[in-house]
């Protein structure tokens, strides 16, 4: 089943709103690394955040307490329903499917949570702190704003969940109760995180993130939300012409992995079946850990013409979030038919990557691969009426 | 929900068949025990014994002992070092998959809401602590949410399938099972495995005591006198198959799912709406799922947590639209485990069709007041039951009813 992207909206370290991050991507910029650092930990990380310019304007008594995450995955939302011209009222709010895409959730709260049990006993616990522990809360903020009432789901992950969520909205679309599904991914950073994935040997110290590179030195993490309107073909608004004539041709669920080798099989017959169709340009979600390794190997296989180009140099791992970020990249670029620079690849690498701004107009089809570290993989294929 | 086969000519909604389950929960190992303990209104809550509790409010859980867990795993030291959520999940999966060894699922949904928590509560306390970390790796790769589902398919099946994991709170399994049968349903998949899991942590049993959801006392669903939940744990996982598929092989079909209700109340990330309107939207759609009316239905596993508000609104909910239906919350048995809660209560409602008879909801004394409900009160009784309806309402207003019926052989 196809589905028409109706809207977009993005948070990354490189800002906010779809079209300012992209013009700042065509520029070939790279988001800053901030240090994070921990009390109780020997030693601090590089981590790309999101600016606190980002989030001005969004004021909501429901997300007064709320963790980063929320308000980033609000702020990505509202901004991707308002681009798609879907206003939410009595008739609309259980008609408009909800699904986000997590991955370490509001790690921030949780920390800070478990900490006052650790430190001061399970009578320091807060009260005010658990609800925002939970991984569906800033599903249930942005419902609470919007005045949701109909299907909602949270799905967690690794870096494939964003569009292992595509794919469930995907199905979930098939019930015609649905006119439209909010798919929101989104994550934040902190110290914590860092350090578990520095001790599974997936950090490093500062940036640049090298992808496919075989010295595999690792990612770093950053934060953010991206989100996407999906609408079903059949029932064209005026709005989802407006918004642009992109669509997801096709999701597919992709699978899990247990070792290196296995990644490189699912990926390959995983691609052979989203190109039967011609495809332009991949998406990659190269991040400079092993996982590289396995979508080159995939992608030399299936697709060795194929244009390919990856983000996470630029913006960094945003895990949870990262796969709406690469849909988001890939239906600018076929709506501009210009793909950015993809920055600290290797200038030998046996793959054609867009090593600088990059033509791509008549482009028709791109596919965005996630394949994360924790075993699973998905992608989904994106084409332009 | 589904509206799918409806006046606008769309294809005929397809039948989802049960074509086998697995459980394990404080109820006991499997369906036998859990039938046995149902049968016997066996109460398996007993004190917390996995962290000091001394600090809280409530001191008892539903546990599931380490050495079961591990009876029967194969000796591979690197299951052993699995988080014992997978354990879970390989003992719920593995009796499944022997009623239906050939039974070669296309998708896994599982809903979950902690994944493997205490292992990260190890780590940040070993961090904290400036303990040992040799064993970070090995905490770290076990800690996220879909790794029991994958390593209970690698155990048990012996290969991987895509799967969603749904963290939807308390209304996680549910969820779990309502989608994974709409998948089936709309004719996209014809055999998917279902289910949820939670184990115990710390961090989630201090959570609910500082929310003081949680009771010193027995947990007593819809009494005058509940003063809370006690947490419990658990998995269970369901295959479900498109049933014309399943009677052409010749399967053994458990039960029939037909009808799953899903809604989100906004009024408050912790409470019900006081109107009941979230839970009573869930039951309305899922009945309106299935093309069935209350009058249809036998009996109600309720979400039936014990605290004030649930129970409160819940039972407003279930009266409003139900006359005198018979109603139980097996957590009174057994605790909640979150999001495991709706998988094992969709097994205890399977149980209820194929054994004919009503589960208990024990430690009840009276009524509270302001409900009108027909609570199965501490015993078990024989009864005709041919549709069930299973609850489920969790954190962030996410509300979930599944319908299940009777398959006659």
């Amino acid at each position: 089943m196809s589905l028409a992207i109706a809207g977009m909206g993005w948070v990354t370290p490189l800002g906010n709103g779809v079209d300012a991050v992209w013009k700042r991507l065509l520029h070939g910029d790279e988001a800053s690394a901030t240090p994070i650092s921990e009390q109780f930990g020997d030693r601090s990380y590089s981590a790309f955040r999101v600016p606190e310019s980002a989030l001005t304007g969004l004021v909501h008594p429901r997300l007064r307490r709320a963790s980063l995450i929320s308000r980033f995955a609000a702020t990505a939302g509202l901004e991707a329903l308002q681009a798609a011209g879907v206003k939410v009222d009595s008739q609309s709010a259980e008609r408009i499917g909800l699904i986000f895409a997590i991955s370490n959730g509001g790690v921030i709260y949780t920390k800070r949570f478990y900490r006052d049990v650790v430190e001061t006993g399970a009578q320091a616990a807060s009260p005010l702190l658990f609800p925002e522990t939970v991984f569906n809360a800033p599903a249930s903020h942005l419902a609470a704003i919007l005045g949701l009432t109909g299907v909602t789901y949270t799905l967690v992950g690794d870096g494939a969940v964003g569009l292992l969520a595509i794919k469930m909205a995907e199905d979930v679309m098939t019930d015609q109760s649905l006119d439209y599904c909010l798919v929101v991914g989104t994550e934040e950073v902190d110290w914590l995180l860092c350090d578990a994935y520095r001790r599974w040997r997936l950090l490093r110290s500062a940036p640049p993130i090298e992808p496919f590179s075989k010295q595999k030195q690792g990612m770093i993490l950053s934060e953010g939300a991206g989100a996407i309107v999906l609408a079903r073909l059949p029932r064209r608004s005026a709005a989802e012409v407006e918004a642009g004539p992109i669509t997801i041709e096709r999701a597919h669920p992709g699978g899990c992995y247990r070792k290196r080798a296995e990644a490189e099989e699912i990926l390959t017959r995983m691609l052979r079946d989203l190109t039967q169709i011609k495809t332009d340009f991949v998406i990659s979600s190269a991040n400079g850990t092993f996982i590289d390794q396995a979508e080159q190997v995939a992608l030399e296989r299936a697709v060795p013409n194929a244009i390919c180009y990856t983000t996470k140099p630029a913006l960094g791992e945003s895990v949870g979030a990262s796969g709406l970020w690469q849909v988001i990249l890939g239906a600018q670029a076929l709506r501009y038919g210009e793909l950015p620079p993809s920055l600290h690849v290797e200038p030998n690498s046996s793959l054609r990557v867009s090593f600088s701004r990059m033509p791509v107009s008549g482009a028709r089809r791109a596919i965005a691969l996630s394949s994360g570290v924790n075993q699973q993989v998905a992608g989904v294929r994106l084409a332009i009426r | 929900m589904a509206q799918l086969g409806n006046t606008t000519g769309e294809k005929t909604p397809e039948r989802v068949a049960v074509v086998a389950a697995g459980v394990v929960s404080p109820l006991g190992f499997g369906l036998a025990e859990t039938l046995d303990s149902l049968r016997h209104a066996r109460d398996c809550v007993a004190p917390v014994t996995r962290f000091s509790v001394a600090e809280c409010r409530c001191k008892t859980a539903g546990q599931i002992s380490d050495d079961g867990l591990l009876t029967g795993l194969t000796r591979n030291l690197r299951v052993k070092r699995l988080h014992r959520a997978s354990h879970m999940v390989i003992h719920a999966l593995r009796e499944a998959m022997m009623q239906v060894p050939q039974f070669q699922p296309e998708l896994t949904v599982i809903g979950t809401t902690s994944g493997g928590m205490s292992y990260g509560e190890e780590y940040y306390r070993s961090l904290r602590q400036s303990g040992n970390l040799r064993h970070a790796p090995t905490w770290i790769a076990n800690y996220p949410a879909q790794k029991p589902v994958i390593d209970a398919q690698e155990e048990v099946l012996g290969f991987s399938v895509p799967c969603q994991v749904i963290a939807n709170a308390c209304a996680s399994g549910t969820n779990a099972i309502g989608h994974a049968f709409e998948c089936v349903r709309s004719g996209r998949y014809q055999r998917v495995l279902t289910g949820g899991y939670d184990a115990l942590s710390e961090l989630v049993f201090t959570g609910f005591d500082s929310l003081q959801a949680s009771t010193p006392e027995k947990c007593r669903p819809f009494d005058r006198h509940r003063d809370g939940m006690v947490l419990g744990e658990g998995a269970a996982i369901l295959a479900l198959e498109n049933l014309e598929l399943a009677r052409r092989r010749g399967a053994s079909v458990l039960a029939e799912i037909v009808g799953y209700g899903i809604s989100t109340d906004n009024f408050h990330i912790t409470q019900p709406d006081p109107s009941g309107v979230g839970p009573r939207q869930a039951m309305e759609r899922a009945l309106q799922s299935a093309q069935r009316t209350a009058d249809e239905v036998d009996y109600i596993n309720a979400h039936g947590t014990a605290t004030t508000f649930n129970d409160a609104v819940e039972g407003k909910a279930i009266s409003q639209l139900f006359n005198g239906v018979p109603v139980s919350s097996t957590k009174s048995m057994m605790g909640h485990s979150l999001g495991a809660a709706g998988a094992v209560e969709a097994v205890v409602c399977l149980l209820a069709l194929r054994h004919q008879f009503l589960p208990p909801n024990i430690n009840f004394d009276a009524l509270d007041d302001g409900l009108e409900l027909n609570v199965v009160a501490n015993e078990s009784r024989p009864a005709a039951v041919h549709t069930a309806l299973s609850n489920s309402f969790g954190f962030g207003g996410t509300n979930a009813s599944i319908l299940l019926r009777r398959v006659e052989a």
